[in-house]
């Protein structure tokens, strides 16, 4: 069941990605054949697409963050021990999921509250609508640091002499 | 207190904490401090959403990881060979210009290092060239292009300064052209050491046929550079349409004409070009905040008059920016070192005088020696893995390219005419 509902958040995270990078070149390029061949363009177009951007943008960070792929510094975990490796992956991984966990919250404020104003993004789409992203975007990525604690485990059993063969 | 937890953050980060985390951490213990409601995170991180020109990164990006995934490479060495394959240490420079030409679409990942040099290290073995000059070559070469046109790091510098508002506005048109000179500056330095490696080998002799063949073969990736940089120059395509029109021509080419690519790959190369820009946008939205905070703070202005306490020529101050940038590129990737420090070092900068484009070739090119910097240069790893050789060789290999492009990056700095002269006179 687990792995099931697992597989799930997969499939809609790699889905809605794709899916949103798909929409943005056609929308984009649509724009462009209009503006130059039938001198109009879709109105709401460029604020949807520049929204699509912001999107995309946390889609990716949660795959990111999947795949422990965030750019970061690792010169000095590449350096320890891999019993340090363990101990310095877990705290940076709890402390990245406490802090997602705050601008999550946070942002669910902001976003209730752009709820209650009622303001248009564009067109007909709501302000909050567009917003969401945030607050899921970064619950999501803070579940995705817990889950990435257990793994790192992998390497406490590994004897440190494995260790000098690759630098990576 | 404020320094203890400072450090706390600092500490954080070396342990491989991501940097985003770090950047959002800080910037919500300042605005705690001055108890600002921490929504504010949101609503700046919304900015995001406010920036046109952004939408030209994801494009771009996917367009170099398809291109990488393609066929593109071996076609990009073979044209490249048959054009300059006869010269003198003619193979080396096939590796110069593709790798730059291949960089500027890939933005320096260390994917031209995996694409290309898988292709170009036995090709170098075989004709003869020593073996440490090739792997510096070929880790050098992996972050060659980052000043040509359409580079992320060029655009990301255009965003982050345009964001800013200070000194004279300017394009990222302009800036495009500004990295024009520079970079065939450092492919000219590097070519020339590349003649003197390859005087005493055997010539490959040149053959209009095979010329004629490789034309044909890239026939339809030869108008690429063109349908970017034309379609800006001509003011046809703003840089975000230009991005659009790109990739739509890269897809067609690579999976319906030249079919390297099958449809059903498309979704997961999709998925890990969106993971870089993921990690970079996720940064930029976060230091929308912490910008903010530190601008308010008055932190740049702060340093300013510390600075200028001791120096108060710009040449010293370039010359301490050129060190202090150098040491900040073995530590940081090129995107977050844009993201975090351009907005610090160009309120600075503008008090000394330097023309914020200028600035932005200095800080790529300084960047882009840091790549392969030791000890900790990200490429010097990618290359080590990639090669299966100890990083202790590569370091050894990569410093006769590392005081070449030292020299570049110093011609640069003191040269101004050299970035500026272009976006001038168009």
């Amino acid at each position: 069941m687990h792995k099931k509902i697992n597989r799930l958040i997969h499939l809609l995270e790699d889905g809605l990605l794709v899916f949103t990078l798909g929409a943005m070149i056609l929308l984009a390029l649509s724009q462009i054949i209009l503006r130059n061949f039938f001198d109009s363009g879709i109105e709401w177009s460029d604020p949807l697409l520049r929204v699509m951007v912001m999107w995309l943008g946390l889609l990716g960070a949660i795959a990111a963050t999947k795949q422990s792929n965030h750019i970061g510094i690792d010169v000095v975990s590449r350096l320890l021990p891999n019993k340090g490796k363990v101990v310095s992956a877990v705290i940076a991984n709890l402390f990245s999921a406490i802090i997602c966990a705050i601008v999550s919250y946070y942002a669910l404020q902001f976003v209730l509250i752009e709820y209650e104003d009622g303001m248009m993004a564009f067109s007909s789409i709501p302000a909050w609508l567009c917003e969401s992203i945030i607050p899921i975007g970064f619950g999501l990525m803070s579940l995705r640091f817990l889950l990435n604690i257990g793994p790192s485990f992998k390497l406490w059993a590994d004897e440190p002499s494995n260790q000098q063969q690759s630098p990576k | 207190m404020e320094i203890l937890l400072t450090l706390l953050l600092i500490a954080l980060a070396l342990m491989g904490t991501p940097l985003f985390i770090i950047i959002v951490a800080s910037a919500l213990l300042g605005f705690y401090m001055e108890g600002v409601d921490l929504s504010v995170i949101a609503i700046e991180f919304y900015r995001l959403a406010e920036i046109p020109i952004l939408l030209a990164i994801p494009l771009f990006t996917f367009t170099g990881y398809l291109l990488s995934e393609s066929g593109a490479p071996q076609r990009l060495v073979r044209l490249t060979q048959a054009v300059l394959g006869w010269m003198p240490g003619g193979l080396a420079i096939v590796c110069l210009c593709a790798c730059a030409l291949f960089t500027a679409f890939t933005g320096a990942s260390g994917v031209a290092i995996v694409a290309l040099g898988a292709l170009l290290f036995p090709a170098l073995m075989q004709a003869g060239y020593r073996e440490n000059f090739n792997l510096g070559l070929i880790t050098s070469s992996g972050s060659l292009g980052v000043l040509f046109a359409p580079s992320l790091p060029l655009i990301l510098y255009g965003v982050i300064s345009q964001q800013m508002g200070l000194g004279e506005p300017f394009s990222i048109d302009d800036l495009f052209l500004a990295g024009l000179l520079p970079g065939i500056l450092m492919i000219v330095i590097l070519s020339g050491w590349s003649i003197w490696q390859g005087k005493s080998l055997p010539k490959i002799p040149y053959s209009t046929q095979a010329l004629f063949d490789a034309v044909y073969e890239s026939k339809w990736e030869i108008p690429l550079p063109f349908i970017v940089l034309g379609g800006i120059y001509s003011g046809y395509f703003a840089v975000s349409e230009a991005a659009a029109v790109t990739v739509i021509y890269v897809l067609i080419v690579e999976v319906l004409i030249n079919r390297d690519i099958k449809l059903k790959q498309l979704p997961s190369i999709m998925h890990e070009s969106m993971i870089l820009i993921g990690a970079i946008l996720v940064i930029l939205g976060v230091s929308m905040a912490s910008t903010n905070y530190m601008i308010d703070a008055e932190i740049p202005s702060q340093i300013f008059e510390t600075i200028q306490e001791h120096v108060s020529d710009p040449l010293t101050f370039l010359l301490l920016l050129n060190i202090f940038l150098l040491l900040l590129g073995t530590m940081l990737d090129i995107f977050s070192a844009i993201v975090i420090m351009v907005p610090i070092i160009m309120p600075i900068a503008l008090e000394y005088d330097i023309h914020p484009i200028h600035l932005g070739i200095i800080f790529l090119a300084n960047m882009q020696i840091g790549y392969f910097t030791p000890p900790v240069g990200m490429n010097l790893f990618i290359a080590s893995h990639r090669f299966n050789k100890p990083v202790l060789q590569l370091y050894r290999a990569t410093w006769p390219f590392f005081i070449l492009l030292l020299v570049a990056v110093l011609i640069i700095t003191y040269w101004p005419a050299l970035s500026l002269t272009l976006p001038a006179a168009f």
